[in-house]
């Protein structure tokens, strides 16, 4: 084992935590807010990558493609909101897996009616690459791992900082006093929503050229997302991205030692975390509800 | 005494119906929904009466299917030992795993529970590719003998033999469900387990055997799907199926003791005549999922039941034949 392999896989670790962490953080937000599982982001997820090949494919332009793949996704978020989500909020969180479950399962055989079967290529953007330590390595993985730490930021400055973020902060607290305060709380888990779905579909387009677009990414990455969001602590933004930064490491260096590894290692570590704290690393008290 | 010659009326007036159905429909549909129903029942269970949804269904069904898979491929070519040693061998997997399973709350049960379902299948699929042969599967068409009584090999054999199955499994959940205090702990955990615990119950051990119960059940299921289809595969775990067994408790409704026949003969059956004209069924699985949940999550057979028991106490009891 060389260092060369060891390096370049840990940039890939890295870009795989930044992919990660995008898709969780709204996994993350909606159970935080409005304790639900909402399943349906890995719908977001996939349909963000098969807009930005779409759109790719017909303008050549990547980054139009990801705008179109965003806005388009906050339309479906917002009807899936109004229309269904919003009428299992007070219900327990058994109802909003199944439904949300249930939206994901219809989306996926929409999207494989509209785009049929074969997975489809997504090329990568930013090409070139740069040597770090006389290895070389790709300039968009470099590139997905910026992304990552500026929504990471970003998505911080907006909880704390902002009028809406720090209601949305409230909520998660208490929601009954939130509400009355006369802050519209219906609104707010709207917001949130939207914002949830819109990472999870920029997790889809920053995926797409690593993959490829097939109708059941999303479901192929339930699994880790679930891992990640289990080992952080539901609900906690910072644990979210420190099991995001765990959970790629331990897949891009499991599968250099042994290839079958990649799955299962992240599984270990989640049992043996969870055996020392039922709750995830960051995850409190409060959540475990 | 009423209420058990009404369970035992219900279940002869179902197997009447099924055995007369069987000269309506292709046996090849009843023994699938007979084997599916067996195979809900556990989910159904964990869902209607411990409150604890169960996306990792699959995984558990697979280590029935394997195990029974397993013994055929290398070690004999009785089917009755195969089922035996498929069931044993998910309940010994079902013991280890609960104890860890069950410690979380119903949200990290269910997140964990389809994270495993997840490692399971790559288990089978890549990880134990010498001896499981992965996506191909175990090909065991020519390692069973006939066997004495009812011969497993043969399709009408199959038929009656998971008819039977089923129906000592629904004497059981029956006895579970309706007169034993176990139920009984168990719906109290669905409902506040905090004041269980205060009562002095240790609800981790409700838990669990609950867990152990259900999952054993769905690894007799996968047990018997294996030597039906003599063969067993990769996908049998594939999370993309996680749905059915939700998708049919729900349908049929959680927690009812017909529930899971109901939903998986409405389950199959409309996969079955979809997938004629749209290849793509989960939209309509996806779609009835919301439509129950939206109803409420009673579905089916829990409805009627409301229903059922409503007239009931409106008028002077006459007795009702569906439990």
């Amino acid at each position: 084992m060389n260092g060369q392999l060891i390096i370049s896989a840990i940039v890939l670790g890295l870009s795989m935590s930044g992919v990660y962490f995008l898709l969780t953080v709204g996994l993350s937000l909606c159970y935080g807010l409005m304790r639900m599982i909402s399943l349906d982001q890995f719908l977001y997820y996939a349909l963000g990558a098969y807009m930005v090949y779409t759109i790719t494919a017909a303008t050549g332009s990547f980054w139009l493609g990801a705008l179109g793949a965003m806005l388009t996704t906050l339309i479906v978020a917002f009807a899936v909101e109004r229309l269904i989500n919003k009428r299992v909020y007070s219900k327990p969180v058994m109802f909003s897996m199944i439904l949300t479950f249930g939206v994901n399962l219809m989306g996926v055989g929409l999207i494989k009616y509209i785009w049929g079967l074969t997975p489809k290529p997504v090329a990568s953007p930013i090409g070139g690459s740069l040597h770090i330590l006389g290895t070389s390595v790709p300039g968009y993985r470099l590139f997905v791992i910026l992304l990552a730490v500026a929504v990471y930021i970003a998505v911080q400055y907006f909880l704390n900082k902002t009028i809406l973020g720090t209601a949305i902060r409230a909520g998660i607290d208490d929601a009954e006093k939130v509400e009355a305060l006369g802050i519209n709380i219906s609104r707010l888990f709207t917001v949130t929503f939207i914002l949830s779905s819109v990472l999870s579909a920029l997790a889809g387009v920053i995926h797409a050229p690593f993959v490829m677009v097939s109708p059941e990414m999303g479901m192929s990455i339930t699994a880790f997302a679930f891992m990640v969001v289990i080992i952080g602590g539901l609900g906690s933004i910072k644990g979210t991205m420190v099991s995001a930064l765990i959970v790629g490491q331990v897949v891009s260096l499991g599968a250099v030692i042994w290839a079958p590894l990649a799955e299962m290692a992240p599984f270990l570590v989640m049992m043996i975390i969870l055996l020392i704290k039922p709750t995830g690393l960051y995850g409190s008290k409060l959540m475990s509800r | 005494m009423k209420r058990f010659v009404n369970s035992w009326t219900g279940i002869f007036i179902v197997f009447i119906l099924l055995y007369l159905l069987k000269g309506l429909l292709p046996m090849a549909f009843l023994t699938e929904v007979v084997i599916f129903s067996i195979y809900a029942m556990g989910c159904s269970f964990l869902i209607g009466r411990l409150g604890l949804t169960s996306f990792g269904q699959p995984a558990f069904l697979a280590f029935g299917a394997y195990g029974a898979g397993i013994y055929l491929y290398y070690f004999g070519t009785n089917s009755y030992v195969a089922i035996l040693v498929g069931v044993l061998a998910s309940l010994v997997i079902n013991m280890i795993v609960g104890t860890f399973l069950v410690r979380l709350n119903s949200s990290y049960f269910t997140l964990c529970n389809q994270a495993f379902c997840v490692v399971t299948f790559f288990i089978f699929q890549k990880a134990l590719v010498k001896w499981t042969f992965g996506d191909n599967g175990l090909l065991l068409i020519s390692r069973m003998d006939p066997t004495p009584v009812i011969d497993l090999t043969s399709s009408k054999g199959i038929y009656l033999f998971s008819f039977i199955v089923a129906i000592l499994v629904w004497l059981f959940f029956n006895y579970l469900m309706k007169k034993s205090v176990f139920g009984a702990t168990c719906l109290c955990v669905k409902d506040n387990e905090e004041k269980l615990r205060f009562l002095g119950y240790k609800t981790f051990n409700i838990k669990w055997l609950a867990f152990v119960i259900a999952n054993t059940v769905a690894g007799l299921a996968g047990a018997i799907y294996t030597v039906y289809f003599c063969m067993v595969n990769a996908n049998i775990a594939s999370v993309s199926s996680a749905s059915e067994a939700v998708a049919i408790s729900m349908l049929g409704g959680a927690g009812t003791l017909f529930g899971p026949l109901v939903g998986s003969f409405l389950f199959i059956g409309l996969k079955d005549i979809v997938s004629q004209f749209i290849s793509h069924w989960e939209v309509l699985v996806g779609f009835l999922l919301i439509i129950v949940m939206l109803a409420g999550e009673k579905g089916i057979v829990g409805s009627l039941e409301t229903y059922l028991e409503k007239r009931k106490a409106r008028k002077k009891p006459v007795a009702t034949g569906v439990v």
